[in-house]
């Protein structure tokens, strides 16, 4: 696989691998169960610029490529789901669409702090009443002289518990249907912004989710990112590129599952032999091994087309759909070679198992990605 | 003008050679015991302005060590890379890098690993302050300049030792001496994009190719294999008092304790 990187890219890989390696995989279990956001590693990596990685270096980032991001974010969800989620949210749905949209003011009120992770950014899309049904969203923002006047229940926010800007997605135009929605940059302290209790989940614990909601709270009217209207645009867009971010994430989880499982395997002994010896074992490893390889191609390739300027959707689409079922099967696997321990929290597969089953519904469940890679082929043999 | 610091570094091989060494990114890491160095390196010119150099021998697949200084904050990356400087040894390393700092002329300070994960020795740094003709302390754990002379600290045997050195000086810095940074992106992307490496063969250098390579290398190296330690495991029998006394008395006979 390496073959395939440049130099560049595999010192990106190195580096991260050694910072996250040393700081993070040693409370990566810890902060699982305590489900506690760990600022003293995000301070660190925003120092080291994992909050910025895109973004360019005039406005604090550190102006790379999508391939340096999305190996970044393998390696930081290598050892830890949460906080590649944190981190590939934060780039691709918060701070994308404010540099791809934004007006030039905007930018430089924003995106510098958010560069170095020194504020942290949300996405505020998915509601109550409307997940995969995005133009389904009942929150409004009518707007009212120098503001807007926003009135927002926003549910399952990533990094919500910690954000300090969320862009909401709202009704501008109450009768104009998916043309009716905007999205503006609302900022946490503003009267009227609340932020809900952190979700008890499943999996990615250290990830503090919650609800946002907006009471008649007054958001300027210089926070609106793009025109009125292009609200469910800009949102897609900045899912196109979110879903080669969460793709690598799945990736890395299920890179971590495979690691510990080849370890697993070569220590533990039954029948007089490593369980590596059975050929059950080496069929699931095989598939394993061979199924990561081929999702982080999948990923590598979306990364490379966006870098070339070329066309990337259907190839983030499909690298996302594959790489989310294909971490959900190989941590599977991976708790199934370890066992009554696999199932335990002494062990980390049991993690990297819950981790992964939230890369299938999360931007853009499996069921929405098979819906959009399928018009996309429809229409390619129309 | 600042400081101009010069930083010797090492591409070490991380996995045990089955066909001969080949040194790249896959198999190698820079040298740990040089990061440190570089560590007091960039953080000495980032205070007072200068630069930092960093010099590395070896084949042209161990330039990515020269690239990851440069992203950590190195200024410039010289590559003395020449086919006759194989199987050199630490004196012939020695020669070669003097003859290359020579080449980086004027500098203020040169500094070292205490030594290499990989050989080990300690000699490269000390051999080279001698072909060099500067001062030389070795282990050092903290240094600063003041009215153009070099204070360091040293810490050896138990003891603290405080020298007063005059420019140009060469210093061995300790692995305690400070915790190195991990490599921003930011670093990665200018070092790849701006910096570049200069790459010198022995035809630059003011050396005699006899010095140099295997005919200047007193010292060979005949094998080298991978150790594997015999480790045992044996279960003690008995009440917990007879496990006890027995531990107690294989430690005892292991000489371990009186």
């Amino acid at each position: 696989m390496n073959t395939l990187l440049t130099e560049k890219n595999r010192a990106v890989r190195r580096s991260v691998r050694a910072f996250c390696e040393r700081e993070i995989m040693p409370i990566a279990g810890e902060i699982d169960r305590e489900a506690r956001f760990p600022w003293e590693i995000v301070e660190m990596m925003g120092k080291l610029g994992y909050f910025g990685i895109q973004a360019p270096k005039n406005l604090g980032g550190a102006g790379m490529d999508t391939m340096s991001y999305v190996i970044t974010i393998e390696e930081i969800s290598r050892v830890c789901g949460s906080l590649g989620l944190c981190v590939t949210v934060h780039n691709s749905v918060a701070i994308y669409p404010i540099l791809a949209f934004g007006t030039e003011e905007q930018k430089e009120r924003w995106i510098p702090q958010l560069a170095r992770g020194e504020k942290i950014g949300a996405f505020g899309l998915t509601e109550p009443n409307a997940g995969s049904d995005a133009a389904g969203i009942e929150a409004t923002a009518i707007r009212n002289g120098d503001h807007f006047v926003v009135n927002a229940n926003k549910a399952f926010v990533t990094n919500g518990g910690v954000a300090d800007i969320c862009l909401i997605f709202a009704r501008t135009d109450p009768n104009a249907g998916r043309r009716g929605i905007s999205v503006v940059v609302a900022e946490r302290g503003t009267p009227g912004f609340v932020v809900g209790d952190v979700e008890d989940l499943c999996g990615m614990r250290s990830n503090p989710v919650s609800s946002i909601r907006l009471y008649d709270c007054k958001v300027p009217a210089e926070n609106l990112i793009g025109k009125e209207g292009m609200g469910l645009q800009i949102g897609l867009m900045a899912l196109d590129t979110g879903r080669i971010g969460i793709a690598a994430q799945a990736v890395g989880i299920a890179q971590a599952a495979l690691e510990e499982s080849a370890r697993y395997a070569n220590q533990r002994q039954q029948f007089g032999v490593s369980i590596g010896h059975h050929q059950s074992i080496q069929a699931m490893l095989a598939d394993m091994a061979t199924q990561v390889e081929a999702a982080q191609l999948m990923v590598y390739r979306a990364a490379i087309l966006r870098d070339q300027g070329k066309s990337f959707s259907q190839a983030s689409a499909m690298a996302k759909l594959y790489a989310s079922e294909m971490s959900s099967k190989v941590t599977d696997m991976a708790v199934q070679i370890h066992g009554a321990y696999g199932y335990s929290k002494a062990y980390a597969v049991e993690r990297y198992y819950r981790d992964a089953r939230v890369t299938r519904i999360y931007e853009g469940t499996s069921e929405i990605h098979r819906m959009v890679i399928a018009k996309g082929v429809l229409s390619e043999y129309k | 003008m600042g400081l101009h610091i010069i930083v010797c570094i090492k591409s070490v091989v991380t996995k045990a050679p089955e066909n001969g060494i080949v040194r790249s990114a896959d198999t190698a890491e820079l040298n740990p015991f040089d990061r440190p160095a570089l560590e007091i390196a960039i953080s000495m010119v980032e205070e007072q302005g200068g630069t930092v150099t960093v010099l590395s021998m070896g084949p042209p697949s161990c330039a990515f060590v020269l690239n990851e200084s440069m992203a950590m904050g190195a200024d410039r990356g010289t590559l003395l890379s020449d086919a006759r400087l194989a199987d050199s040894d630490t004196l012939a390393t020695s020669t070669a890098l003097a003859a290359a700092i020579k080449k980086l002329v004027p500098f203020d300070l040169v500094f070292f690993g205490t030594r290499t994960h990989d050989s080990d020795t300690g000699q490269v740094g000390p051999q080279t302050a001698v072909l060099l003709g500067t001062p030389l302390v070795t282990g050092v754990t903290s240094c600063e300049i003041k009215d153009n002379l070099l204070r360091v600290d040293r810490k050896i045997d138990g003891f603290r030792e405080e020298y007063e050195l005059s420019l140009p000086a060469a210093l061995t810095i300790h692995p305690s001496a400070v915790k190195p940074r991990y490599i921003p992106l930011g670093g990665i992307e200018e070092a790849f994009n701006t910096k570049e490496i200069n790459v010198l063969t022995l035809d630059d250098l003011e050396i005699n190719v006899e010095t140099v390579g295997n005919a200047g290398s007193p010292t060979r190296v005949i094998s080298m294999t991978k150790v594997t330690r015999e480790r045992s495991c044996e279960f003690l029998t008995g009440t917990t008092d007879e496990q006890a006394e027995e531990l107690v008395a294989r430690i005892k006979k292991s000489g371990l304790i009186d």
